[in-house]
């Protein structure tokens, strides 16, 4: 006996109750429960739909769909960091490495004109300065997904996960540990280190926030080939 | 069962090496082939493996295709070019450590 599309439909509210949010892998499961429900009303005539879908859910064991959503995840997870690292490594290459080597050298100038105690609050300001767009372009894109009735698990990432925030606040510590440090702030071959760390965050921070949500159609519909179907 | 667990590890070249025969698969098909393959000793539940799945796309050995089948999405998997080479690698390693294996408990046994 086949499924109808009711029955279909009902197997995606399934998923959904059961944590299931994205309709990637949604799609993978019902798909699997459908044929598992299938063979089993074939076999056994007399067993009810819902009778069968528990036997089929109970195969996933105790956690239900929990282990297959968190391999997910961090299967995805690398996906998009391998998404991130193609558009990074642009940045180190002709002509964008230009780009970077100039962004270095405006901070290396920086660092170098001013007076330690001085610097390290102009330098925070300019960090906290250039992080505002970046807060103020994940806030809109959140408001902009959390309006989609269907989501894609890389699409999530892509718009929301800017955890990378956190690391931004690194550049901060090492440049309280350059201060704390006087002979290490004297050199200028730290300075010149710390400046090219800072340029790679910045760009790394644009490529996460400028250039791939913008991207997000065409690398959705390279990731998923029912994206376009669905 | 006390082969399960020796199945376990060899799971993902299970996976890999069913695509190599067959083309393209769906998850369910799998699920079965494997149970059939290995006469139920393997009881690799549907919660292990789609994880296998998802791990093996991740690291570019598979690809995935979606096909319309009657009223819902299907989702194919079959093997990348590197997904091909590293099947060859892995049932090489696997054959080797079998042969080990043998040697170690029965010595005059041979593979061939």
């Amino acid at each position: 006996m086949k499924l109808n599309q009711d029955q279909i439909q009902e197997l995606y509210i399934f998923t959904r109750k059961h944590f299931v949010e994205h309709y990637d892998l949604q799609t993978e499961l019902v798909d699997h429960l459908a044929n598992g429900i299938e063979q089993q009303l074939e076999a056994t005539p007399n067993l009810t739909f819902h009778d069968a879908l528990n036997r089929e859910f109970k195969k996933f064991g105790i956690f239900g769909f929990q282990d297959v959503i968190s391999e997910r995840m961090k299967a995805m997870d690398k996906k998009y960091r391998s998404l991130i690292w193609r558009f990074y490594r642009e940045f180190f290459k002709l002509p964008k490495i230009a780009l970077t080597l100039f962004l270095t050298m405006v901070y290396f100038s920086l660092l170098l004109l001013m007076a330690p105690e001085d610097s390290y609050y102009v330098f925070m300001g300019t960090l906290l300065v250039g992080l505002i767009p970046f807060l103020y372009k994940s806030w809109q894109y959140k408001k902009r997904l959390n309006k989609k009735a269907r989501k894609w698990m890389l699409e999530e990432m892509i718009f929301t996960q800017m955890g990378w925030f956190n690391i931004g606040l690194l550049p901060m510590h090492i440049f309280n540990l350059s201060i704390n440090s006087d002979g290490l702030y004297l050199n200028q071959w730290f300075l010149l280190g710390l400046s090219f760390f800072i340029a790679c965050f910045f760009i790394l921070f644009y490529v996460v926030v400028y250039i791939i949500p913008p991207k997000a159609e065409e690398l959705l519909a390279e990731t998923y080939p029912e994206y376009k179907m669905a | 069962m006390g082969n399960a667990k020796l199945y376990k590890g060899s799971l993902n070249t299970i996976i890999l090496k069913l695509l190599e025969e067959q083309g393209k698969m769906y998850g369910y098909e799998i699920t079965q082939k494997v149970k059939e393959l290995t006469k139920g000793e393997l009881q690799i539940t549907e919660g292990a493996l789609y994880p296998a799945l998802h791990k093996l796309e991740a690291e570019g050995l598979l690809d995935v295709e979606v096909a319309k089948v009657e009223n819902r999405l299907r989702k194919y998997y079959k093997l990348t070019e590197a997904g091909v080479k590293e099947t060859k690698d892995r049932l090489a390693e696997l054959e080797e450590f079998i042969r080990s294996m043998q040697h170690l408990v029965n010595p005059n046994w041979s593979i061939n």
